[in-house]
């Protein structure tokens, strides 16, 4: 497969970095409490609770690493294998995931579907620029699978 | 002439129940997309791209689908697969 790329202004990529830094350390905490761990056995329990604990971890580090090396104008982010591209579209899913349980828990399901619609000058300046973000992120998502496989979208 | 005590003959018979079946259901979330979500089912399942989509659709009409059942280990691990997917994967005894 050949390398994928996705691409982004500068200033997108600085403000996205920016937020990546201030939500990665919750996201690990996100994703576990999010998940309906089976509780029955103690052992699957805790193998469970820890493997998401550290896939979270190693997600937070991906995107910060991608980010950062990104460069140029627009900037790029280079993923060599498919491997690589999946990790990343996961890790992309985690962070939209915490921005939701973390900026705009209150925004109901149904309005959040249709997130680029909500740009309302009523919602405070943090949440209106955590939805852009939250946007941002999506596309760049929506990008990696339509490269992964054109036809996965009906 | 006192009655013969008959002793009652109970006969015992042991049946191994089957274990039950476990279904893995994952539930629709406003968060990942339809596209998203059909590459997570290919690449955990294991199972054709139409197949996937259909699956998909039952999570976003019907706001559940039964993914995968069977054993309990199995029903496990791709429950877990699916959560790393961070989708809304769950764990249920099939009825």
């Amino acid at each position: 497969m050949p390398e994928l790329r996705l691409s982004m202004t500068t200033e997108a990529r600085t403000v996205l970095t920016d937020l990546l830094r201030l939500i990665a350390p919750a996201a690990a905490r996100v994703s576990v409490n999010r998940a309906r761990v089976p509780e029955a056995d103690g052992e699957v329990a805790a193998f469970w609770t820890e493997t998401l604990k550290a896939q979270a971890e190693e997600e937070a580090r991906l995107l910060a690493v991608a980010f950062a090396s990104a460069k140029g104008n627009p900037a790029i982010i280079v993923l060599r294998n498919e491997a690589q591209a999946l990790a990343f579209l996961r890790a992309l899913s985690a962070v939209r995931m915490a921005l939701r349980d973390l900026v705009f828990a209150d925004i109901p399901d149904a309005e959040l579907e249709a997130a680029a619609e909500l740009d309302d000058e009523t919602l405070p300046t943090e949440k209106r620029h955590a939805l852009a973000c939250y946007t941002c992120f999506g596309l760049l998502q929506q990008s990696l699978v339509l490269q992964l496989d054109p036809e996965a979208f009906d | 002439m006192a009655k013969p005590k008959i002793k009652p003959e109970i006969k015992t018979e042991s049946v191994v129940a089957p274990a039950p079946k476990w279904n893995v259901v994952v539930l629709n979330d406003p968060i990942n997309f339809t596209g998203y979500v059909v590459v997570a089912f290919v690449s955990v399942l294991r199972i054709p791209k139409a197949e996937a989509k259909r699956l998909m659709r039952q999570v976003h009409e019907e706001g559940r689908a039964t993914v995968w059942t069977g054993e309990r280990e199995r029903a496990e691990l791709l429950a877990l697969e699916l959560q790393q997917w961070h989708l809304n994967a769950i764990l249920e005894v099939d009825a």
